[in-house]
């Protein structure tokens, strides 16, 4: 650990990523967690995946790009990336674990950076490259999911002072526990939406009524 | 009012207008023609075929039967009643086959519940002959249809006499048995259920499509088996089976073949065996080809196969395996899914492959490499659209012949000129004189620009002649295949053009990295140096 270290803020997210196991220590340590960055890297996120839609070279563009519809890639990005983190937060809270939802949401962001990083280089690449050098599109594309998924379990494990194993059932369970929150969440809009019908009808049924 | 005069002759300028945009829509084909784009969406198109002539059996007029007048007395007698030389032909009955004979230009047309074959020409203008007695000589007998579903006729160049050239083949569905007649109607070979050791005896043997291959070879459709098309030797002796069709790999048969691995034989007797959908009918072209259909709302697999002589998907081997024929998706509605089936095909001498599509009533016309071509006909009422069950497509020239079994009726179709347009640019593509086809394809797209083979022709034609960015603008979204080549050749010659810019580009990256490299020394010894002082 390197107690004399002394970063801006903009420049952790890159220190953690080039430091995979003792960088979040001594981002534990210095409590150098930045909900602003974080948001930064989460719009880059929502951004690059948006690019990666339209930009990709069309030989490696399987997107239907008739239709451009930026919600799902919105529900894809931000709304998974909040659900991750208030479904870590809300799990790990409960079995021990030390992570603040500052400190997970920071932690999460910053792990999504070397995977931002190869996605920008597989979108110039998917421009100049051809069918037959695929290859390198995939090195890249399996690169920054391997190097962000080993952050991400570092990170989680820091912050929450897990081992290993502990950390990967957190993570499992915190996908489950993301499942019911978006259950939840599609079953009170859905209901919103009942009610919200139902109010109007009578708004209506009313307007007849006293119109006549 | 000058001004009132000038309104007045806008407004019936206006009208007269709007009434001859009018009367070009109602000079229409009764069905929308569409087309799929690259990302398999319909989209509308130009008709590549309009509805022609639509024959009832009515306009034949009086028929004259093959028959010579001692035959006719025979006949008679055998009968117990007069069987005339000439009759009214009078309106089809359910007709299922149609037989275009390309050396005679004979149109023959199976009409399958008055029991008898009419010939006709191409233009239905030759009196038409009536097949329904057949002279056997062994059993010195007259042999009659019942129900016959299908026909083939073959030439022999190295006959004895004419006559023997010429040999008709007559699924005869209800007489479990195929027919082979000469031109005069005399029998040479009666085609019949193979013995017991090669045919399951539980099973029919009722012939509904046959064709003849160059050798003589007779291959007879049954639709209650699923082992293929039963192939019998010129003497009538059974020889084997042919192409039959895989096994459609469902979530079932996956399940089954799982559970027969792990389970004793006699448990995995008891599953249901998994068997592969029976093909429905098929067609053979001058090379020895067979085209086999398969009639299927659901399976996709071998709706659509083009077999060498040794029973052998060639298009499988081609890469077109993955291919949909038909409609791309099947849709639901109101309970009813509706998806394409097919159930006759044809392929004329360009080796345009013709299917049809019994759910819907449309022809799906391909080219011989099954890119699609055009979609055309439809089901309805009215004129020129077809009645619940097509039954069979011929061709001959640019005119496609539809036979309806329900309206029995016998539709013709012509090609348009934009049909003819599309066919010149694809000759001239498939023969690879790409360039040439420019113009015609440049013609397809002023007419109908969501023409999307259009577009492949056209960067087929900038690739060959070198101007790779056309090329790369024409592939873009229509074909990744075509887009891969030309971007790789636009990428060489754009490196071999800015091969000093992109040396110096490197060379100036790599002292400005040694450099900075350098500078960055510099300072952190001096910081390291003011830190310490």
């Amino acid at each position: 650990m390197r107690f004399d270290l002394d970063l801006p803020a903009w420049k952790w997210p890159f220190y953690v990523a080039r430091h995979p196991f003792e960088g979040f220590e001594d981002l534990r340590w210095k409590k150098a967690y930045n909900t602003k960055v974080a948001m930064v890297i989460v719009l880059c996120f929502f951004i690059i995946t948006v690019c990666q839609q339209v930009m990709t070279g069309f030989l490696f563009n399987t997107s239907y790009v008739k239709v451009f519809n930026i919600v799902p890639l919105l529900v894809q990005t931000v709304i998974l990336f909040f659900t991750w983190v208030i479904g870590n937060w809300s799990l790990c809270t409960l079995f021990n674990g030390e992570g603040s939802m500052k400190a997970i949401c920071s932690v999460s962001a910053y792990a999504l950076v070397p995977y931002l990083i190869t996605q920008i280089v597989v979108i110039i690449a998917s421009n100049v490259l051809l069918r037959s050098e695929a290859a390198f599109i995939m090195f890249f594309q399996y690169l920054g999911i391997l190097w962000s998924t080993v952050l991400m379990i570092s990170g989680i494990k820091t912050v929450h002072q897990y081992t290993v194993p502990k950390t990967l059932i957190a993570m499992l369970f915190t996908v489950a526990a993301m499942v019911v929150i978006l259950f939840l969440l599609v079953l009170l809009l859905s209901l919103f939406q009942q009610v919200y019908v139902f109010g109007f009808s009578i708004y209506t049924e009313l307007m007849y009524r006293f119109s006549i | 009012m000058p001004k009132m005069k000038k309104i007045a002759t806008y407004a019936v300028s206006a009208v007269l207008a709007f009434s001859a945009l009018c009367t070009s829509a109602f000079a229409d084909q009764p069905y929308d023609g569409y087309n799929y784009d690259w990302w398999g969406d319909p989209v509308p198109s130009q008709a590549g075929y309009v509805v022609d002539r639509v024959i009832t059996g009515l306009e034949f007029g009086t028929g004259t039967r093959y028959n010579t007048d001692t035959q006719l007395e025979e006949i008679s007698a055998q009968e117990g009643e007069e069987i005339p030389k000439t009759q009214e032909v009078s309106a089809l009955s359910e007709p299922s086959d149609l037989f275009i004979d390309e050396e005679t230009k004979d149109l023959y047309v199976v009409d399958t519940k008055n029991d008898r074959i009419l010939v006709t020409d191409v233009n239905f203008e030759k009196p038409t002959v009536i097949m329904d007695y057949f002279y056997n000589p062994e059993t010195k007998e007259y042999e009659t249809l019942n129900n016959p579903h299908g026909i083939f006729v073959r030439h022999v160049d190295d006959a004895e006499n004419e006559n023997e050239s010429k040999m008709i083949y007559i699924a005869d569905y209800d007489n479990n048995r195929v027919l082979g007649v000469y031109a005069d109607g005399t029998v040479f070979q009666i085609f019949t259920k193979p013995p017991a050791e090669f045919y399951d005896e539980e099973t029919t043997f009722q012939p509904n499509k046959v064709v003849v291959d160059v050798a003589g070879n007779v291959y007879v459709n049954i639709l209650s088996t699923t082992q293929g098309a039963v192939m019998f030797a010129p003497d009538g002796s059974f020889s084997s089976y042919f192409g039959a069709n895989r096994v459609e790999q469902t979530a079932q048969a996956l399940a089954n073949k799982f559970w027969k691995t792990i389970l004793d034989r006699e448990a995995a007797a008891s599953f249901i065996q998994a068997v592969p959908m029976e093909f429905s009918n098929f067609d053979i072209d001058d090379e020895g080809f067979i085209y086999t259909v398969t009639e299927s709302k659901s399976a996709t697999t071998d709706v659509f196969k083009k077999m060498n002589p040794a029973g052998e998907n060639v298009l499988i081997n081609l890469g077109y395996s993955d291919y949909i024929y038909g409609d791309m998706a099947s849709y639901y509605y109101l309970g009813v899914t509706y998806g394409s089936q097919i159930n006759d095909v044809d392929v004329d001498e360009n080796g345009t492959i013709r299917l049809l599509d019994y759910a819907n009533g449309r022809i799906f016309e391909y080219t011989n490499e099954c890119d699609l071509l055009f979609i055309y006909g439809g089901k309805g009422n009215q004129k020129g659209l077809f009645g619940d069950k097509v039954t069979a497509i011929e061709s001959y020239g640019d005119v496609v012949y539809v036979c309806d079994s329900l309206k029995a009726s016998i539709t013709t179709f012509k090609r348009t000129e934009f049909g003819d347009i599309v066919h010149e640019a694809m000759a001239l593509y498939s023969e690879g004189k790409y360039e040439e086809a420019r113009e015609p394809w440049n013609e397809v797209l002023t007419r109908d620009s969501n023409y999307w083979f259009a577009y492949i022709g056209l960067g087929q034609a900038e690739l060959s002649m070198g101007n790779y960015e056309q090329a790369m603008d024409y592939f873009y979204r229509n074909s990744r295949g075509g887009y891969n080549r030309a971007f790789k050749q636009y990428r060489m010659q754009f490196i071999r053009d800015n091969f000093n810019i992109f040396i110096v580009i490197i060379l100036v990256a790599i002292i400005a990295l040694i450099v900075l490299g350098k500078v960055r020394k510099h300072f952190k010894k001096k910081r390291k140096a003011g830190g310490k002082g």
